[in-house]
């Protein structure tokens, strides 16, 4: 009994170490300045307000930041696992000479680290006249190579008379893809998104690299701009900016957390 | 072959152009909006460096030129810091891009200059006569002009002038950097923020120009020409009297931004460009006062901030289209309204007595402070304005005295290292195109 | 049925070109983003570049001859084998002492083990800032020691920091092992008297040890390239004190303009990780074989 109690003693430590920062951000966030200062520490806002927020919306755009957060995410997405499903698709269903040796390159590409193509790629987009666009901040990512694996992976797994069955039916390749194929596959492309979607969205140096306008900022980027203009002396402004940054994935993952537990976890184990 | 034959072309496609400029092609100008009634005059891109109120001070100039004739459209586009032109202009030049002007730091211009990106301007300036002598000729190597002064700077001695009489002390800068160590106590007795009030604040990034003018103070120098003496005993001393204010003392602190410590009363005092005088006398809740940066040994303070320079990959109708900007930024009322507006020094002599300016000075006396300390000014050691990244080998010295304790003569020895090293990289070109 | 082989040829024509069709974008964007740059830098390192001149500047191996040979250099590798070990053996440790309490039958363990993950999918920007409040000499919770201003701290406290976000992920991976472990096995060595320690010690953690070996892999990487929370926290000071080898790739190539050092550092960091990845590789293959 003793050991239980214990454990739970444990339990709960462990909940505040991990909840605590995030409660301390919030909470600060809505303290005037005073109480955020004040020693020790006021676990409760007296005066509940919204000026910190205010503060921090107009020391940077965070409309602009969200919205471009917003496109980068979903267009990075949606293109990404397009790509790792086609490709999918491709390798496990379709004849090609030298199909292997494909395959093989689109797997080496995990071994390519994503910080030691920073420079080349600048110049790269550079080149390309990309830098501060879309799509200078979006197509360098769309690549895939460890979700085309995990998709390859499943769609071999699926039993080989359903697409037979379709190729017979005279349904083209799209169809059966888009019919039988991806019906069949929602768990795997549901871990595939959920990868994708929070790296996107988390994306800090490329974005910190390829940009150079608030305009094109994301939420991450324009969080350490508001920062270093802030200074480390206004901390009610930066923890509310801090907390317009977190806010969006804290809620999805408070609504969809079994999926995005799910998928990252399951995603890691197949690789 | 179909594969192989799109793998070449995706491995040719940056190996094309990477990079690769050619001095004298004409490049495309980078995109932007023209407002329908300027659509038929030529079109000056300016990248400016300048947010905030200074940035609103860049727009009221620009507007006003385009409206002054009837030839010229300038837009002005913010591409961020210092540092941030100097990146994107060179991504520009990479993507066969070129803005007509740039706004070119201290310590960014040589780099252009020396890769031959810029266009000489002698041929373009109405007359040069006109300029601040001693900021002009920061940009002229061998009778050639490479840029025209802008927004030009010295660091002041900013001071809270209520927490100087809640400590009981005269109300001026003080002389040497002795008099502010023996104001310290003082000041430490009032209450800011719940805590001590610090005397002096040091920058943790970029902390390198103010310390500049600082070795020159206790005697010392950064290098004679490029060779290194940063590791001699006036830089030593320098480095010795902040480390005991921060250590021994306990006056100082290593601040990621001094004027926001500053503005928000955590800090007595600070070195920082004249240029955020506007700036900061706005954002401060106390009354601000400015005075010289202190002497010890030695007085001398470096200079510092923005010039333009014209690109040299542009057309001629652009380049003499932007030249038209350079001559009206160069008529002392607007010289003058940039001063008012900012902070930053007059850099046409005749601005001076604009009658604006002088009243201005006259109610606050602040904005005289950076024209008087001019006599004082110098332009920076050879090794911080052409050594690649010598600036971030110094600050990152100064971050270990001020966050370590680290002895001075050692860090000072490991930095002069670093920058012999990287004297020796532009040494052949410095000695081609300098001197 | 024999089909005619005009028809099967065009047939398998069409299935080429509908492969070639799909598989191209994947492929030419892995090609230009992916495979190009390890082709590039290894050009650049080859070069002294500041990217504003006209052309670079052939400098043969003189970049690794400097690099090598530079204390700098040597105290950065320093820098990211410490940040880098501690980051790996802490992640290990704590998740796999996690994983155990997440095992255990307790109310509301499912909610503290989603609380625990929840930092892993956060902005590490974000993350940063906060803990940079946090550890605020003047108004931080942690107010003490001057975390990031102080050589000693910095490290240290972007370790926790990085602990703080990953150990959740860590602790789930283990526990997804933990409970693929065979059950009969614990309840046999219950049965014959094993003490709980013995239990976890010679049977729990070398079956656990492929996801060790994973976590192992996957955190090196990770942690080599680590670069958000540094810039946000440190910005690789003070001093050199938190110059990681990400780190000093993005201040050499993008605040120094020196795209031949950049390049230089790249190639090693790359080498470096395809060692760790080839090894990860070798032993998996192996334990396959041995299967």
């Amino acid at each position: 009994m003793k050991v239980r109690a214990l454990q739970y003693v444990v339990l709960v430590g462990v909940a505040a170490v991990f909840v605590g920062p995030l409660y301390w951000l919030v909470s600060t966030a809505f303290k005037q300045p005073a109480e955020i200062y004040q020693w020790p520490p006021s676990w409760w806002p007296d005066h509940l307000t919204w000026e910190n927020f205010a503060l921090a919306w107009k020391a940077a755009p965070f409309d602009r930041f969200f919205v471009n957060s917003t496109v980068i995410t979903v267009a990075g997405t949606a293109l990404k696992v397009t790509n790792a499903v086609l490709t999918a698709y491709a390798f496990a269903y379709l004849r090609f000479p030298g199909k292997k040796v494909l395959f093989f390159l689109v797997l080496g590409a995990m071994m390519v680290p994503g910080h030691v193509t920073l420079l080349p790629n600048y110049l790269t987009v550079a080149t390309l006249g990309w830098i501060n666009t879309y799509a200078g901040l979006i197509i360098p990512g769309i690549g895939s190579a460890f979700a085309t694996f995990l998709m390859r992976q499943h769609f071999l797994t699926l039993p080989s008379e359903v697409t037979d069955a379709a190729a017979v039916d005279g349904a083209g390749h799209l169809r059966t893809l888009w019919r039988v194929v991806l019906p069949m596959s929602r768990p795997m492309l549901v871990t595939v998104v959920v990868i994708t979607a929070v790296e996107e969205w988390n994306n800090f140096v490329w974005p910190l690299i390829v940009t150079n306008t608030a305009s094109m900022r994301t939420l991450p980027v324009g969080l350490l701009i508001l920062k270093d203009e802030e200074g480390l002396a206004n901390w009610g402004t930066i923890m509310a900016g801090t907390l317009l940054v977190l806010a969006p994935m804290l809620v999805i993952f408070l609504i969809a957390q079994r999926y995005i537990v799910g998928g990252i976890t399951q995603g890691a184990l197949k690789g | 072959m179909r594969r192989r034959g799109f793998l070449g072309l995706a491995a040719a496609l940056p190996l094309a152009g990477c990079g690769y400029r050619s001095v004298d092609a004409v490049y495309s100008q980078p995109a932007g909006a023209v407002p329908a009634q300027y659509a038929r005059r030529v079109r000056v891109v300016f990248w400016s460096s300048y947010g905030g109120v200074n940035g609103k001070a860049v727009d009221g100039l620009v507007a006003k030129f385009n409206e002054s004739q009837d030839d010229v459209y300038v837009e002005v586009q913010f591409q961020g810091s210092y540092d941030d032109v100097a990146q994107k202009v060179a991504a520009a030049l990479i993507a066969k891009q070129a803005p007509d002007l740039a706004v070119l730091s201290d310590v960014t211009w040589e780099r252009f200059f020396l890769n031959e990106a810029l266009e000489p301007l002698n041929g373009y300036l109405a007359d040069p006569a006109v300029y601040q002598p001693k900021l002009f000729g920061e940009y002229v190597v061998k009778g050639q002009s490479w840029c025209v002064p802008f927004a030009r700077s010295t660091p002041i001695l900013y001071y809270n002038r209520d927490a100087f009489a809640a400590a009981g002390l005269p109300d001026r800068a003080p002389r040497t950097w002795s008099e502010l160590q023996s104001w310290g106590p003082s000041l430490a007795k009032v209450q800011s923020g719940g805590r001590a009030l610090r005397t002096l604040a040091f920058a943790k990034v970029d902390g390198d120009w103010q310390f500049q003018g600082n070795v020159w103070q206790f005697g010392g120098s950064y290098s004679r020409g490029l060779d290194v003496t940063i590791a001699e005993a006036g830089a030593v001393a320098a480095g010795e009297w902040q480390r005991s204010m921060v250590h021994s003392l306990k006056l100082a602190y290593m601040a990621s931004s001094p004027s926001t410590d500053f503005a928000n009363g955590l800090v007595a005092t600070i070195q920082e460009s004249t240029g955020g005088l506007k700036s900061m006398t706005s954002k401060a809740k106390f009354r601000v006062g400015a005075g010289f940066v202190p002497g010890e040994v030695a007085s001398g303070i470096a200079t510092g901030g923005g010039g333009i320079g014209m690109l040299r990959n542009i057309s001629a109708e652009r380049k003499q289209a932007a030249a038209a900007f350079l001559t009206f930024l160069a008529r002392p009322e607007n010289a003058a309204w940039w001063t008012i507006q900012t902070g930053y020094l007059p850099v046409v002599e005749a601005a001076r007595e604009v009658p604006e300016l002088k009243k201005l000075i006259a109610e606050q006396p602040n904005y005289g402070v950076a024209i008087a300390q001019l006599a004082n000014a110098r332009q920076q050691d050879a090794i911080r304005l052409y050594g690649r990244n010598a600036n971030v080998a110094i600050y990152t010295g100064l971050q270990q005295i001020y966050a370590d304790n680290a002895a001075p003569s050692k860090v000072f020895a490991t930095v002069a290292r670093r920058l012999d090293a990287i004297g020796a990289e532009v040494r052949r070109l410095y000695e081609e195109k300098v001197l | 049925m024999q089909e005619n082989p005009v028809g099967l040829r065009s047939r398998r024509r069409r299935e080429y070109w509908l492969f070639a069709a799909l598989v191209a974008p994947n492929l030419l964007v892995i090609a230009v983003f992916a495979y190009w740059p390890i082709v590039y830098n290894a050009f650049l390192s080859l070069t002294d570049w500041n990217m504003i001149a006209a052309r670079p500047a052939f400098v043969g191996l003189a970049n690794y001859g400097r690099t090598l040979t530079d204390p700098a250099f040597h105290r950065t590798l320093w820098v990211t084998v410490v940040f880098t070990g501690l980051i790996v053996a802490g992640s290990l440790v704590i998740g796999l002492a996690l994983a155990f309490l997440f095992n255990l039958p307790l109310k509301g363990r499912g909610a503290v083990r989603t609380i625990a993950f929840a930092p892993h999918v956060l902005s590490g920007a974000a993350v940063a800032t906060i803990w940079l409040f946090i550890f605020d000499p003047g108004y931080g919770l942690l107010r003490g020691p001057d975390w990031m201003n102080n050589s000693d701290w910095a490290l240290p406290g972007l370790v926790i920091v990085y602990l703080w976000k990953n150990a959740g992920f860590a602790a789930l991976i283990y526990l997804a092992g933990l409970q693929g472990l065979p059950k009969e096995l614990d309840e046999a060595a219950v049965m014959d008297g094993a003490s709980t320690w013995r239990r976890f010690h010679a049977i729990k953690l070398p079956l656990l040890a492929p996801i060790t070996f994973f976590l192992l892999i996957t955190t090196v990487i990770g942690t080599f390239q680590a670069f958000d929370v540094i810039a946000v926290m440190t910005g690789g000071g003070p001093g050199d004190a938190t110059t990681t080898l990400s780190w000093a790739i993005y201040n050499e190539g993008f605040q120094a303009f020196n795209a031949g050092r950049a390049a230089t550092l790249s190639i090693i960091m790359f080498v470096i990780l395809l060692v760790v990845t080839t090894v990860q590789a070798r032993v998996l293959e192996r334990r396959v074989h041995y299967r």
